[in-house]
This record gives C-alpha cells, sequence and structure tokens, in this order.
C-alpha cells in the first residue's frame, strides 16, 4: 500500500444519503459515474495518487454509508482521517440540515485538525434547486470550513474539492512533521516518507471501485 | 423440443403457463423461469431449479443416504445436478396439499441444492393447503391495513409539513408528532379513497389468474382479485365502516393493546416486537426519516433480476407509472417501466414492513433483502409476509444497538480462530480479529457479492437449514445424517468464513492491514462461485459446529 509515494492521507467522504457520496469518489478516483450506484453498505474506499509539489501523496479515501444506523460501526473509520468532505444535496434541503449533525459528529470522533471541505453535490440540477449557494456559503464561513458546489455527474469542481481538501491536509501535516522533527528524527505516524518518485500524478484505482455496483 | 421439454411444456400449460422459448435461453433457465411464475397447486413453494446439468450424474430422490461411509457435503457437485420433475415435486404432498413427513424429505432435498422458492416457510410445514389458504388470506388483509396506515402517514406528514413551513419558517428539528394525536375525518376518507385506487390496482392482476382464481372458494369478502377493472370500490367503502376506528386507534397509538375488535389485525399483530418498542410517538417521526430513505434506495434497486421475471419485465408504462404515484416514488424519469414498478413494490413493502416492526423501521440494506423476494413473488402481500420470515432473524443485523450484527461477526471470527489459527492470530495482529470486513456480506447476505441467481441459490439453502431446525428435524431424523452436515442457523456465517478461509495464503502473505482485508472482500463480488463455498462452509460446520455453539 504505500509504495512509490511519499504521503499516504486518509480522508472520510460523509453526509446523508443519496447526496452521491460514492459517485464523488467514483469521479475522482476513476473519472466514472453511475446513476443508479447502489447505496453503500458498511464503508468501502479507493486510492487515487496525486502531486503537490514534488511529494507524490495517496490519498486514500473512504466511503461511508448515508443512514445514521451505521454510524456507530462506521465512526471507527474516522480514526486517523486527516480530512473529511461532508456532502449535502443541494436539491433536497433536508441533507442540509442534517449537517449540523454531522458537524457534531466530526468534532466528536474527528481529530481537531482535521481539514472539512463542505461539499453541495449535484449542483447540474439547477433548476431543482433547495438550498441556495449563499446557504451553503455562509454555514461554511460560520464553520469555518471550506465550501464548494460540485456536480460529479457533470464532472464539475469534484477534482477541485478533493485536490483543495488534499492539499490543505499537506499543509497542515507538513508543518506538523517540521515541529516534530525538532523533537523527534522519526517521522510523525500517519506519515510516510520514502524514496522519492518522480512519476507525475498516476492513478490507483482500486478494487473498491471496480464493481459498479458495489457501491 | 425434447422429452423433457415437452413434459414441462404439459405443466406449463396445466398451469395456464404461457411457455414462451427463445433460442438465446437455455432451457433450464425456462424450467426456472416459468416454475417462478407458476403458482397454481404449486403455491406453497415455488420451485426452482437453479442449477443445470445433466440428468445422468443425478441422484434419485432417496438414494440420498446411500453412498457409504463416505463423508459427502449436501452439496456436492453431483447430487445438485438431479432435476426434482414436477412429479417429484408433487410427491412431496398428500392430496390434500400437506406435506408428507412434515416436510423432512423435502427439505433434506432442498439443503442438497435443488432449489425452490422457500419463501412460504412462513407456514407451518405440516399445515394442509386448505388451512394455508386460511391464513393467506388473513394475512393479506393484514397488509392492507399496514399499506393503509402508510398511505395515512403520508398525507398526514404532507400536511403537517406545509403547517410547519407556512408558521414557522425554520423549524427544523421540531417534532411534528403531536399532530399525530388528531386525525380529522377528512383524513380518514381520503385515506379511504386513496387506498381503493391503490385496490384498483394490484401487479399482475390481469397475469395471475391461476393464482388468485384458484383460491378465491373461501374468501368471500374478497375485496379484489382476478379483476383489475374497479369493481371493487363499492365494497370496500362498506367493509370500511370500522376501519375508521382501526385506523385511528392505530394512529393514535392508544395503549388499549387487547383492544382487538373487528380481529383483522391486534396491535400485537401489528407490531410483533412491542416489547422493544420504547416510545410510540416517535414512530411518525422516524417514519418519515424511513420513507424518505426508502423512497432514494428503490429507485438504486439492481436490475439484475429483469432477467429472471419476464412477466414483470415487460410491465406496461402506463401500469409502472401509476404504480409509482400510489406509493409517491420520486425522481424516476430515467428509468425503464420495470424498474419503476419493481421500485414502487419496494417502496410499498418497505414501508408497510417498518410500520410493522417500528424498532426496526427501514435501514439500507433491506432493499437488497427484498428485492430478490419480490423479483420471484408477484403478489404483495404474498412478498411482505415472506419478507417479514426473511427478517425474522435478518432483523437483529440491523438493529440501532448493534447487538445483532455483533453477535454474527463474532462467530465468523470463532470459526476462523477454531479452523485456522495461523490466520487467525494474523487478524489479531493487524487488529482485525473482529472482522469488520465481512460486515456487508452478513448484513445482506451475500447479496452484493453474488449473482442473482447464486443468491437465491444460497438463501434457499440457508433458509431450508433453518426452516429444518425451526421445525426440529435437526434432533430426530436429520441426526441420523449428522455426520454430514447437522442444519445450523448461521449457515451463512460458515459460508462467509469459507470465503476468508479461501483467501488465507493472500491475507497472510500479502496483506498488512485491515484496509487490505477489506478491499479483498469488497472485490470478491462477482468472483464467488457458490457452490464451493457451500462445500467449505459444509466442511466447517462437520467439524466446528458444535465447538462454535457452545463457545458463545
Amino acid at each position: 500500500m504505500d509504495e512509490d509515494c511519499d504521503y499516504l492521507f486518509k480522508a472520510v467522504l460523509i453526509g446523508d444519503s443519496a447526496v452521491g457520496k460514492s459517485n464523488l469518489l467514483y469521479r475522482f478516483a476513476k473519472d466514472e459515474f453511475f446513476l443508479d450506484s447502489k447505496p453503500t453498505i458498511g464503508v468501502e474506499f479507493a486510492y487515487r495518487s496525486i502531486k503537490v509539489g514534488d511529494k507524490i501523496i495517496k490519498a486514500q479515501i473512504w466511503d461511508t454509508a448515508g443512514q445514521e444506523r451505521f454510524r456507530a460501526i462506521t465512526s471507527s473509520y474516522y480514526r486517523g482521517a486527516l480530512g473529511a468532505l461532508l456532502v449535502y444535496d443541494i436539491t433536497r434541503k433536508s441533507t442540509f440540515e442534517s449537517l449540523k449533525k454531522w458537524l457534531k459528529e466530526l468534532r466528536e470522533f474527528g481529530g481537531p485538525e482535521m481539514v472539512v471541505v463542505l461539499v453541495g453535490n449535484k449542483s447540474d440540477l439547477l433548476h431543482s434547486r433547495e438550498v441556495n449557494l449563499e446557504d451553503g456559503r455562509s454555514l461554511a464561513t460560520l464553520e469555518q470550513v471550506s465550501f464548494m458546489e460540485t456536480s460529479a455527474k457533470e464532472n464539475l469542481n469534484v477534482e477541485e474539492a478533493f485536490l483543495h481538501m488534499i492539499h490543505r491536509i499537506y499543509e497542515t501535516t507538513s508543518q506538523k512533521s517540521l515541529e516534530t522533527k525538532t523533537t523527534t528524527s522519526d517521522q510523525s505516524t500517519d506519515l510516510k516518507t520514502l524514496q522519492g518518485n518522480r512519476e507525475i500524478i498516476y492513478i490507483d484505482e482500486v478494487s473498491a471501485t471496480k464493481q459498479p455496483s458495489s457501491c | 423440443m425434447g422429452k423433457d421439454q415437452m413434459e414441462i411444456k404439459d405443466i406449463c400449460d396445466s398451469l395456464d403457463i404461457r411457455l414462451i422459448l427463445q433460442s438465446s435461453r437455455t432451457w433450464d433457465t425456462y424450467r426456472k423461469i416459468h416454475f417462478f411464475q407458476s403458482s397454481k397447486g404449486l403455491h406453497i413453494f415455488h420451485l426452482v431449479r437453479l442449477c443445470g446439468g445433466s440428468k445422468n450424474s443425478g441422484k434419485k430422490l432417496g438414494q440420498d443416504g446411500k453412498e457409504g461411509n463416505h463423508l459427502r457435503s449436501p452439496w456436492s457437485r453431483r447430487k445438485r445436478k438431479c432435476i426434482l420433475s414436477f412429479q417429484q415435486w408433487q410427491a412431496f404432498f398428500t392430496p390434500e396439499g400437506k406435506l408428507r413427513d412434515s416436510g423432512i424429505k423435502l427439505l433434506k432435498k432442498v439443503r442438497s441444492g435443488v432449489g425452490y422458492k422457500s419463501c412460504d416457510f412462513n407456514y407451518d410445514l405440516t399445515s394442509s393447503k386448505e388451512e394455508r389458504d386460511v391464513i393467506k388470506t388473513q394475512k393479506r388483509e393484514e397488509y392492507e391495513n399496514l399499506r393503509r396506515i402508510c398511505r395515512q402517514l403520508h398525507k398526514h406528514n404532507d400536511d403537517s409539513n406545509l403547517n410547519r413551513t407556512r408558521e414557522t419558517s425554520n423549524g427544523d428539528d421540531g417534532s411534528s408528532t403531536d399532530c399525530m394525536y388528531s386525525l380529522s375525518s377528512e383524513d380518514v376518507v381520503s385515506a379511504r379513497e386513496s387506498l381503493s385506487s391503490e385496490e384498483r390496482f394490484l401487479p399482475f392482476n390481469e397475469d395471475s389468474k391461476w393464482t388468485d382464481g384458484t383460491k378465491v372458494n373461501g374468501y368471500t369478502k374478497s375485496k379484489q382479485t382476478t379483476d383489475s377493472n374497479m369493481a371493487s370500490d363499492s365494497e370496500s367503502m362498506d367493509s370500511n365502516s370500522s376501519e375508521v376506528l382501526e385506523l385511528s386507534q392505530a394512529f393514535n397509538f392508544s395503549e388499549h393493546e387487547e383492544d382487538n375488535t373487528n380481529g383483522i389485525h391486534s396491535k400485537e399483530d401489528l407490531s410483533p416486537y412491542n416489547e422493544e418498542v420504547q416510545s410510540k410517538p416517535r414512530i411518525s417521526e422516524d417514519f418519515v426519516m424511513w420513507r424518505r430513505i426508502i423512497l432514494l434506495d428503490a429507485i438504486r434497486a439492481n436490475e439484475e433480476w429483469i432477467a429472471y421475471s419476464v412477466i414483470q419485465a415487460t410491465v406496461s408504462v402506463a401500469k409502472a407509472r401509476r404504480s409509482a404515484e400510489i406509493v409517491g416514488l420520486k425522481d424516476y424519469d430515467h428509468l425503464d417501466p420495470c424498474r419503476i414498478f419493481h421500485a414502487s413494490r419496494l417502496v410499498a413493502i418497505l414501508e408497510a414492513y417498518a410500520l410493522y416492526d417500528p424498532e426496526i423501521g427501514y435501514c439500507q440494506g433491506m432493499s437488497d433483502l427484498l428485492s430478490p423476494i419480490i423479483s420471484v413473488i408477484r403478489e404483495d402481500h404474498m412478498a411482505f409476509w415472506c419478507f417479514v420470515g426473511f427478517m425474522k432473524k435478518a432483523r437483529h443485523n440491523f438493529r440501532l444497538d448493534e447487538v445483532g450484527i455483533r453477535r454474527q461477526l463474532n462467530i465468523v471470527s470463532k470459526i476462523i480462530k477454531y479452523k485456522d489459527s495461523h490466520l487467525y492470530r494474523h487478524l489479531e495482529k493487524l487488529q482485525a480479529e473482529d472482522c469488520f470486513f465481512v460486515y456487508r456480506m452478513v448484513l445482506v447476505l451475500f447479496r452484493r457479492e453474488l449473482t442473482f441467481e447464486q443468491t437465491l441459490c444460497l438463501w434457499e439453502v440457508i433458509w431450508a437449514d433453518q426452516a429444518a431446525i425451526r421445525s426440529g428435524i435437526g434432533k430426530s431424523a436429520w441426526s441420523k445424517i449428522r455426520q454430514r452436515a447437522p442444519p445450523t442457523e448461521d449457515l451463512l456465517l460458515y459460508a462467509i468464513a469459507a470465503s476468508i478461509l479461501q483467501r488465507r495464503k493472500k491475507i497472510i502473505a500479502k496483506y498488512s492491514s485491515m484496509d487490505e482485508i477489506l478491499r479483498e472482500c469488497n472485490a470478491m463480488a462477482g468472483h464467488l462461485d457458490v457452490w464451493k463455498l457451500l462445500d467449505t462452509a459444509h466442511d466447517l460446520v462437520m467439524t466446528l459446529h458444535d465447538k462454535v455453539e457452545t463457545s458463545l
């Protein structure tokens, strides 16, 4: 798993059912989209490696089930997560209203320095929009998280949302690792420095996303 | 057509089944499809032939015990190739439609992998056809009652939502439960109206002559059966006067549980898990959420079943849209009619279930479990009760407190521990001995990993085991063949453990984190051989069953 990369970052996708979490991941990891992707049961994950500066970062993105019922069992997947994409569906207000609950959970299970990006998905469905861009933006400001509207279907902003999160994780952790380096010679547990690999962005699709219907 | 085919054609003819042959299909697929569709005379068990094979290698019924001392899996290849003929099938029943031997022979057969649709294990195996028909009528009414309440709840919640938005602009968390207690007569009337429209629409009315036609005798109060027109309206209005009372009782969730005046369903029937329900008024609030998720999941349902259910696959656009309107399906324009129809049925039954079992309500994954059932059973009320039977065990996996699922994962862990200490130590090292990586397999019973056909195969064998235990066969008659494989409640878990054990080498040699094992498990989809799995599971049951049972 730790081949050919300088860093391995873990991040999670959370949000209500059917807001498009799995499809955001498909789009980011494989550039695919499935209109009728099945509800995720338990957890799944996918990787993608990207280049930041001269470092190769491998992002391991966990996709979780949206229904609250699965929370207790999936919450262990916050362990070690450095970032989270918190997703709602701009065509369903209820998914926006649940964000409070999700943010609360993030604070409870996620680390204090977790990078959170608020994502309003399905921005292609303008005609059935129920949550205004402004509402998303002001909530993000209030909660001091980043914000973006995306469309996994039309491939709008998906890459940007993920990359934004990964870059910010990189910023915070590389700062942190610099700090830790001053005290110990070891890397922090979440980081892994390997032999530099000069390949530019390569995409590693994993089995978790190979089955279009498995999500 | 060969002799075999002619035989099947005769059977089909006698059952009013139109035989459609397409060259692209193998004969065995046809046999299955048509047994799926046939009900008259076979309505207790829908025969399914699940795997093809040459007759030569088939073992005849009753030769089971004669294989010498050699321990073989009940699912070993040779046996599973034998096909039950219609005569053999009939031979399981007495002229009254009772299963001979209390079903022992049949269950043995099914365990050996001769598939059939075991949905109606709900019935007592010793019942006769007449007794089953009475139960069926009763159950149908119970189901319709549940649907009625569902519709009432929709309407009610729609109204209260409207009111809420009118009154307060942002009352996101406010509970609307209070409104539950005041139900106007207007609501009830409109519920009845929508009910009669739903009654007019019954899945496959026009196609289901052979199912219902035969059973209408003794069902004098029949509100609907063979006719797809609206003849039932006036009748249902008549019979509804008592239901107004009943309905409002149900809505008030009154504490008078013994108040079972009209006998259609008692409070106990409505929610068999009463003792576990903490606060009833919360039902409404939760129901709204469940409905929301059900609607979303229904349109995302798998479409694999289409090839196996010709009639449902060819549903008309009008019918599909009508069914969608009745249950309030949304965002389905991109779907084919058959998928719209399928989704609508999923919604109707899942909602009814959520109401029936409010402790569980709806949880994602349940639509995966229901979808194959409704693909096989065309009547909603039958499918509902089959699902209820199915969920009796499966419901524990969906419990909010996760006790059920943890117990199951623990058993898988035990099986691996006793079978393969090396692998188990490796899992411990990776902190993966809780076997969380098989979570999905446990929750939806391999539905995501196996094809539609394989899934039914596996489920039937699992159900037959459970039915065997329920009817006490495991203790008595089955003990004779105990050395083969005792029936177990947890066959699924042995099969899951088998799927992990089959990959032990890879797991031990290559994987150094729980993530990688999870990935391996998720990647099993489409790469499992259900028979191999059952063979390995059988070995595990044989050697570990007692040990695992006692260690729990």
